[in-house]
C-alpha cells in the first residue's frame, strides 16, 4: 500500500492532467492546430512534421492535491498531511496523464483550395478517480467507522494506449466559414477499464442480535474490462512485450472508428469564433479480451460455535472452512471473454476572439506581417471552452488567452486558465517559423515552474514542421 | 535586431521551460509512511444450554468446541498485527457462575496465548452480563500469530443436570495493523 501511494505521487512528478492544449488551441501557424480543430484556417501549401518530433506531448496531474502538499519540508509528519488530504479529496477529484507522441504529419493544398492532411500518432491516457470511502478504509480501518456505508462503486479507474491514423480535410468554403473534418482509425494496443461499480460496505450493530455486529457486503458488482494485456503476461522479455505492442500499433490490434469535427467562423474583421468536436468515435474490443466481473452480497457475524457432543476421535466442525466457503460462494466470479465497445473521451472546443493590432493585408507592397490571407490583424484575444467526457462526466476549463505575431517568424500566446485542477493556469505558446523550419513550444501551470512540486497540473508540449508556403 | 532579440527571447524561454524543477520538497519521507488502520471484526458467538453439558453425560462439567482460525496466521496478519482487543460479552441465566476458556494453539496443540473469563451467575428472569475486554499488545501480539485455532471451554463448577438456562456469548476484536515498508 505504501508502495501504491508513492507511486502515485511520484506519477505526478513524471508524467506531466488533462488533454486540453488550451494553448496550442488556434495557434494557426503549427498544423497541429488542425488536430484540435480540423476546420481551422490554414495560411500554407503545404506541410510536414519532422517524424517523432513534429508533437510531443505529455500531461499529467490531479484535480485536488500535488505533490508538495504531500512531500514539503514541514515539522508536521507526512502520514498527518496524507490523512488531511483524504478528507478533503471528493469521490469526483481525478489523477490522470496524458501522452502523445506524433509518428508522422503531413498536409498539401490542391488546385481547388482543400487542405487535405494526414498522420500517425501514438497515445496514452490514463484516469484515476479518488475512491475516497476505500482510501478512509485502507488508512483508518472500519473500527471507527460503525454505520459508515462505504461505496464500491467509488472504483472508477480507465487507461488506454493506442495509435492513432487519421486523414482530413479542410476547406474554406467562403470569406467568412473554414470548415473541416478529419477520419480517424484507432488502433487500440491495451486497455483496461473498471467504471461500472457498484456496492456497498458496511458495520452495523446487529439486527438479529446473534453477534455484535452485522458486516455487510450489499450488492456488490466489480466490472474490469481488459484489453490486449492477458497475453502480454505470456511474454517472457521485454523486447517481446514492445514487438507485441508494436505489432499492435500498425492495425494489429482491436481497431476503432472515430471522426473531428470543427470550423472557424470569421464573424466580421474584427471578431472570429471556432468550435470543434475530437474523438466522436469507439473503440470495438475483440481480441485478446479478458473481462471480470464479481458480483454478490454477503452478510458476516462471525462464527457461531454449536459445541456439538462430539466422541473420542471426533473432529470439531469446520466452522471456519465453511465460513470461507460461503463467503466465496456469496461472491461469483466470471471471467468474460465477449468483444465490447468502448467510447472515446469526447473533447470539445470553442473559442470567440477580439482581433485588434496593427492591420495587416496580403499586400505584398504592404508593410506588413505576412499573416495569411484570413488575418487582418496581428493580435487578438479571446476566450476559450474546452470539455472532455469522463466515466463520472465532462471536465470544463475556460481559458482567456492574449495572442501576439511580433514578426514575421515569432508569435506568442499567453493563457490564463481555469479548470478542475486551478483556477489560475497561466500558459504561454512560442511559436517561430524561420525559413520553412517551424518550431513550438507550449506549456501552463507556469507559475509554478520554479517548483513544479506546488502544480497541481503541468503540461508541456514542443514540435518541429517544415510549412511551404508559395507566397513566401 | 528584431529577429535576434525575439531568437534570445525564445531561446531563453526554451531553457526555462526545459529546467523547471522540484523543490522544498522531501521524498525520503516515503520512507515514514504508515498505514495504522483498525479494523473491527465479530468474533465468536454462541448460545449454550444444559443440553449442551447433559449431552455428553450425567454431571458434565466441561464443554469445549474448536474452531480453525487461520486469520490469525497469514502472512499479512503476522507481518502487520501490532495490537488486538478483544471483547468479550457473556450474558448468563444459569444460577451459577461459568468460567470460559479461550485457548489459542498452534497446528501442534501447543497453547501460545490464553483468556480465562468468570461468567457471572444469573437468573432465568434475570440473565447477568459479564464483558471483558482482553488487550493483547505488541510484546505478546506475536504468540496470537502462531494460533491457528481457537479452543472454547466453558466449565461449571457443579452440574447443570437440573438447571435451565442459557449463556450467550458475543464477541469481537479489533485489530490494528502497522503497513509500513
Amino acid at each position: 500500500m505504501k508502495y501504491l501511494i508513492t507511486c502515485v505521487f511520484m506519477f505526478w512528478i513524471v508524467s506531466l492532467l488533462s488533454q486540453n492544449k488550451e494553448v496550442l488551441y488556434g495557434l494557426e501557424e503549427t498544423p497541429q492546430a488542425m488536430l484540435l480543430n480540423p476546420g481551422s484556417r490554414i495560411s500554407y501549401e503545404y506541410h510536414f512534421g519532422v517524424p517523432l518530433l513534429s508533437h510531443i506531448h505529455v500531461n499529467g496531474g490531479s484535480s485536488g492535491v500535488s505533490v508538495y502538499d504531500i512531500f514539503q519540508e514541514s515539522s508536521l509528519d507526512i502520514n498527518t498531511r496524507i490523512s488531511n488530504k483524504i478528507f478533503e479529496l471528493e469521490n469526483t477529484d481525478f489523477f490522470t496523464a496524458t501522452q502523445q507522441l506524433e509518428i508522422l504529419n503531413f498536409g498539401w493544398k490542391n488546385k481547388k483550395n482543400y487542405y487535405f492532411s494526414g498522420g500517425i500518432y501514438q497515445e496514452f491516457d490514463f484516469i484515476l478517480y479518488f475512491p475516497k470511502d476505500l482510501a478512509i478504509l485502507a488508512w483508518e480501518g472500519n473500527a471507527n467507522y460503525i454505520g459508515k456505508e462505504f461505496n464500491l462503486g467509488e472504483i472508477n479507474v480507465s487507461g488506454d494506449l493506442l495509435t492513432v491514423y487519421h486523414f482530413g480535410v479542410n476547406k474554406k468554403i467562403n470569406k467568412k466559414i473554414t470548415v473541416g473534418v478529419r477520419a480517424k482509425l484507432y488502433s487500440s494496443m491495451l486497455s483496461f477499464s473498471s467504471t461500472s461499480n457498484s456496492g456497498t460496505f458496511v458495520t452495523i450493530p446487529s439486527e438479529s442480535g446473534d453477534n455484535i455486529y452485522d458486516h455487510i457486503v450489499s450488492n456488490a458488482t466489480i466490472n474490469v474490462n481488459t484489453s490486449g494485456i492477458t497475453s502480454l503476461s505470456d511474454l517472457d522479455t521485454r523486447t517481446q512485450v514492445i514487438n507485441k505492442l508494436l505489432g499492435r500499433s500498425f492495425f494489429g490490434g482491436n481497431l476503432g472508428i472515430g471522426v473531428d469535427l470543427g470550423a472557424t467562423y470569421e464573424i466580421n474583421e474584427k471578431w472570429t469564433a471556432s468550435a470543434s468536436i475530437l474523438d466522436l468515435g469507439a473503440i470495438f474490443h475483440k481480441k485478446n479480451i479478458e473481462s471480470y466481473q464479481v458480483s454478490g452480497e454477503y452478510n458476516l457475524d462471525g462464527i457461531e460455535l454449536l459445541f456439538p457432543p462430539l466422541g473420542n476421535g471426533d473432529s470439531s466442525l469446520p466452522y471456519y472452512e465453511d465460513l470461507i466457503d460461503d463467503i466465496g460462494a456469496a461472491f461469483t466470479i466470471d471471467t468474460i471473454y465477449n468483444s465490447y465497445i468502448q467510447m472515446r473521451p469526447v473533447k470539445m472546443y470553442a473559442s470567440v476572439k477580439y482581433n485588434f493590432g496593427q492591420a495587416i493585408g496580403g499586400d505584398k507592397t504592404c508593410n506588413c506581417l505576412k499573416m495569411g490571407e484570413n488575418q487582418k490583424y496581428n493580435q487578438s484575444i479571446g476566450f476559450q471552452y474546452f470539455s472532455i467526457i469522463r466515466p463520472k462526466g465532462p471536465q470544463i476549463a475556460a481559458t482567456l488567452f492574449y495572442y501576439h505575431r511580433l514578426s514575421d517568424y515569432f508569435s506568442v500566446k499567453a493563457t490564463y486558465t481555469a479548470d478542475s485542477y486551478s483556477y489560475s493556469n497561466v500558459g504561454l505558446g512560442l511559436i517561430t517559423n524561420i525559413k520553412m523550419v517551424n518550431f513550438y513550444i507550449v506549456a501552463d501551470n507556469l507559475q509554478w515552474y520554479s517548483n513544479l512540486a506546488k502544480a497541481k497540473s503541468v503540461s508541456l508540449q514542443f514540435g518541429f514542421n517544415i510549412i511551404i508556403d508559395k507566397n513566401e | 535586431m528584431k529577429k535576434k532579440s525575439h531568437l534570445i527571447f525564445l531561446f531563453t524561454a526554451v531553457i526555462l521551460l526545459f529546467t523547471a524543477c522540484v523543490k522544498d520538497t522531501d521524498f525520503d519521507q516515503s520512507d515514514d509512511i504508515l498505514l495504522t488502520p483498525a479494523i473491527v471484526l465479530d468474533f465468536l458467538f454462541f448460545n449454550l444450554g444444559s443440553e449442551n453439558f447433559t449431552d455428553i453425560g450425567v454431571n458434565n462439567l466441561v464443554v469445549s468446541d474448536t474452531t480453525f482460525f487461520d486469520l490469525l496466521i497469514e502472512d499479512f496478519t503476522i507481518d502487520n498485527l501490532i495490537k488486538a482487543d478483544f471483547y468479550f460479552k457473556n450474558t448468563n441465566s444459569f444460577s451459577i457462575q461459568l468460567n470460559t476458556q479461550y485457548q489459542f494453539l498452534d497446528e501442534n496443540n501447543d497453547v501460545y496465548y490464553e483468556i480465562i473469563i468468570p461468567v457471572n451467575s444469573g437468573s432465568l428472569s434475570n440473565p447477568v452480563i459479564t464483558e471483558h475486554i482482553e488487550i493483547i499488545e505488541e510484546g505478546t501480539i506475536v504468540n496470537l500469530t502462531k494460533a491457528d485455532k481457537v479452543v472454547v471451554n466453558v466449565i461449571a463448577p457443579s452440574s447443570l443436570d437440573n438447571l435451565d438456562g442459557i449463556l450467550n456469548l458475543q464477541s469481537k476484536t479489533i485489530y490494528y495493523l502497522s503497513l509500513e515498508q
